[in-house]
């Protein structure tokens, strides 16, 4: 059994890892074709990971309205959007779960518009006022660092609006600059140590050293 | 009666009378559509209300939105992933020139594998299968990409020849840049003498760099704030803006 | 006074952000938009691809949460495309962007009297992320056998000579997440070489200048501010350009909060520090 529990799926991602890497260079079209088919599987099991995704998330609900645990009644709040959601989608605007989906009008496309869109953008909206409280609050000129921090953040938010070019046009063109310029820098120094990382990471997991994707539990 | 509670009865109140005006004067139809930018409304005003504190009305808009998504995404999944490319196509196995489909076997197969991840420890070892499938294969897909793309095309641009014009200085600040973030980064030698001088520019372009990102970032909340500002008083209220 | 000023209460800052958000809404003054050069790039391809005809792929991987920012952009992006008869293949890698896309679709699309199929498709969205742009790469009918509503690619006139990836004149990412440098440029614009240019939300912008300088990007719009000045160059004033107002106003008022906080700190925070 520890043969099917651990040295399997080791053995799968060396298998599958190395074959990643390999058709990459070869430019035989077998070695395309094998990239293609894989690439294929892995978009379907995608899409499985999307419905663990969701029902893991819905379990999680389900537990909570079980036990009856503080604010239960908002976990089952959680299970009227989705079943509603659900039984529209399957209505299908009248033509059913099995043919393409209606997308440019009926009671799915309503709840959408109407419930997910303004519920979602506000959502991220509220940060709008958490931040600029945030923004008094923290962005002291402590240190030299600080300072700089500060100067750059106040040029890029004038500079990057019509009311920059009003005060002056430089205001504009240094915005552009330090975006352009030392921030390019500093973000490309980073993206280089990321990726650096990224790979070593990506060449743990083929070896098999880096195994937290498996989950915990039993070896 | 608690200060909290008054402020929620007024604040139902006034809705409740905004929207009998707006449905009244015909500024709102009497339609799905109407319904719809009341509904919107009566939910973005009900988050909103977090910004007094947090209570029940935003995690009920909270709760019912956290559904809906779920329900949006999994049948975004089912009609156009697992309805067209896999049931469809294996529904029809039984015809002959429909064979070309038997590979999706496997794949389907290595789905179901992953489900079992939820299931009784007696299977969800298969799960393990599916994950080394999709974890090895992205690994290997990831490194030569990565290598070629955020590595080899982006150290390349870093070492242009340096003109004595702007551009030229643009491109020697640049490659300071660059360099010295990555020795601020280097952990293995101690930061003293040069090397303490490199990372202390280091710092310096790091801190411009996140100043531009949090003014970035304040930027694109208050656009989302504009844009929810401006669906109430375009949308809901039926301002005809500008007023002045 | 001085003990207000330092510690002021955050409902306070609230109400001067949405009253600056409201007020500049309400009332109309102009403020002079100039394209950046980064912006401009986009709007010329555009430009050039029309002058031959062609086809873009336009990227919808953005959600509701930054729908104030992304779909003005997508919008005056289309009315483009459709107003230079350029041919638009729209596409997901986020399931949430299907109502989006859909909804800027139809708008610009009646506007301008684009007619579905031989002007524009719309695939709709699938799993997979890098593995659908590999596979999107090599063969594309493989991929999207069929468009959102059911019709073959094969037979639709914007997609049936589709092959591959290289066969756009151009591919724009509308995005709110990792999208363009995580999966369309590694996986897709570093093999197929195709133009990519990009439109995302302001938080993701400052970290995308290293790949418009290595040239992996044509153009870039980010945020609110991008998309107004795209709508500057179609000529299309929207949304966008109508939050630049709110936007200057509640930007001067962020920062004069900021220099309010520095100039309380230097005066008094700092020996209260100190004191303590």
């Amino acid at each position: 059994m520890l043969f099917l529990r651990r040295t399997l799926p080791l053995i799968i991602a060396f298998v599958m890892g190395m074959i990643g890497i390999l058709v990459f260079y070869i430019p035989h079209s077998g070695a395309q074709a094998l990239e293609q088919e894989l690439t294929k599987w892995d978009r379907i099991v995608a899409a499985f990971a999307m419905v663990l995704g969701i029902y893991s998330l819905m379990r999680l609900h389900w537990g909570r309205v079980r036990r009856q645990q503080a604010g239960w009644a908002y976990s089952f709040l959680v299970f009227v959007g989705f079943t509603v959601m659900f039984v529209l989608a399957i209505y299908n605007d009248g033509q059913g779960p099995l043919s393409p989906q209606v997308i440019d009008s009926g009671p799915f496309v309503w709840m959408f518009d109407n419930v997910q869109v303004p519920a979602d953008a506000t959502m991220f909206s509220i940060l709008a006022f958490f931040i600029a409280s945030a923004a008094y609050r923290t962005f002291r000129a402590r240190t030299p660092e600080a300072a700089i921090l500060l100067v750059s953040a106040i040029i890029v938010m004038i500079g990057r609006v019509p009311i920059g070019a009003l005060i002056s046009d430089w205001v504009p063109w240094l915005s552009q600059w330090l975006m352009a310029v030392p921030n390019l820098a500093a973000k490309r120094g980073i993206l280089l140590g990321v990726s650096l990382g990224a790979v070593a990471t990506a060449l743990r997991i083929i070896f098999g050293i880096e195994r937290s994707y498996l989950g915990g539990g039993e070896e | 009666m608690s200060r909290d509670q008054i402020f929620f009865i007024v604040f139902l109140f006034i809705f409740a009378t905004i929207n009998i005006y707006l449905f009244g004067s015909g500024s709102l139809s009497a339609d799905w559509s109407g319904l719809g930018t009341f509904i919107a409304a009566g939910i973005t005003l009900s988050l909103y209300s977090f910004l007094y504190k947090d209570n029940p009305l935003f995690k009920f808009a909270e709760n019912l939105y956290v559904g809906v998504a779920a329900a949006y995404t999994i049948t975004q999944v089912w009609y156009n992933v697992l309805w067209v490319d896999v049931v469809d196509p294996l529904s029809e196995l039984g015809s002959d020139e429909s064979l070309g489909n038997l590979w999706l076997i496997v794949p389907t197969l290595l789905g179901f594998f992953m489900l079992t991840q939820l299931s009784s420890a007696k299977f969800s070892w298969l799960s393990r299968i599916a994950f080394a499938f999709v974890v090895g294969l992205g690994a290997g897909l990831a490194i030569p990409r990565t290598i070629a793309a955020n590595l080899l095309a982006q150290i390349q641009p870093t070492m242009g020849p340096i003109t004595a014009d702007l551009a030229g200085f643009n491109l020697f600040i640049i490659l300071v840049g660059v360099v010295t973030v990555l020795v601020y980064f280097f952990y293995s030698v101690e930061h003293t003498g040069p090397v303490g001088v490199a990372s202390k520019i280091g710092i310096w372009f790091l801190m411009i760099s996140f100043g531009a990102s949090f003014g970035y970032t304040i930027m694109a909340r208050l656009s989302l704030l504009i844009g929810r500002v401006g669906f109430l008083l375009e949308d809901w209220l039926v301002l005809p803006l500008p007023l002045f | 006074m001085k003990e207000f000023l330092l510690n002021i209460d955050r409902r306070i800052i609230f109400i001067f952000v949405a009253l600056g958000v409201i007020i500049p809404a309400l009332t109309s003054f102009n403020l002079p938009i100039n394209p950046t050069p980064n912006v401009q790039s986009i709007y010329d391809t555009i430009e050039e691809v029309g002058a031959k005809n062609g086809t873009i792929l336009i990227s919808f991987d953005y959600g509701p949460g930054s729908f104030p920012e992304v779909q003005p952009m997508a919008l005056a992006v289309l009315r483009h495309c459709f107003k230079r008869n350029v041919k638009v293949v729209g596409m997901c890698l986020w399931p949430q962007a299907v109502g989006l896309a859909q909804q800027a679709l139809d708008t610009a699309s009646k506007e301008l009297d684009a007619e579905y199929g031989s002007d524009y498709v719309f695939l709709g969205f699938k799993t997979g992320f890098h593995s659908l742009v590999i596979n999107m790469g090599h063969d594309f009918h493989g991929t999207f056998p069929q468009d959102s509503p059911g019709n073959n690619t094969t037979e639709l006139p914007v997609t049936q000579n589709i092959k591959g990836l290289a066969d756009f004149d151009y591919v724009l990412c509308l995005a709110a997440g990792n999208t363009p440098d995580g999966i369309w440029i590694p996986y897709g614009q570093e093999r197929y070489k195709f133009k990519f240019g990009l439109g995302c939300t302001a938080v993701m912008a400052p970290d995308q200048f290293p790949y418009l300088q290595s040239g992996q990007m044509n153009g870039m719009m980010g945020g609110l501010a991008g998309a107004a000045e795209y709508e500057t160059l179609v000529q299309a004033s929207g949304t966008a350009t109508e939050g630049m107002r709110p936007q200057s106003v509640v930007h001067l008022i962020i920062i004069a909060f900021i220099i309010l906080g520095n100039v309380m700190y230097f005066l008094y925070g700092r020996q209260k520090g100190g004191a303590q």
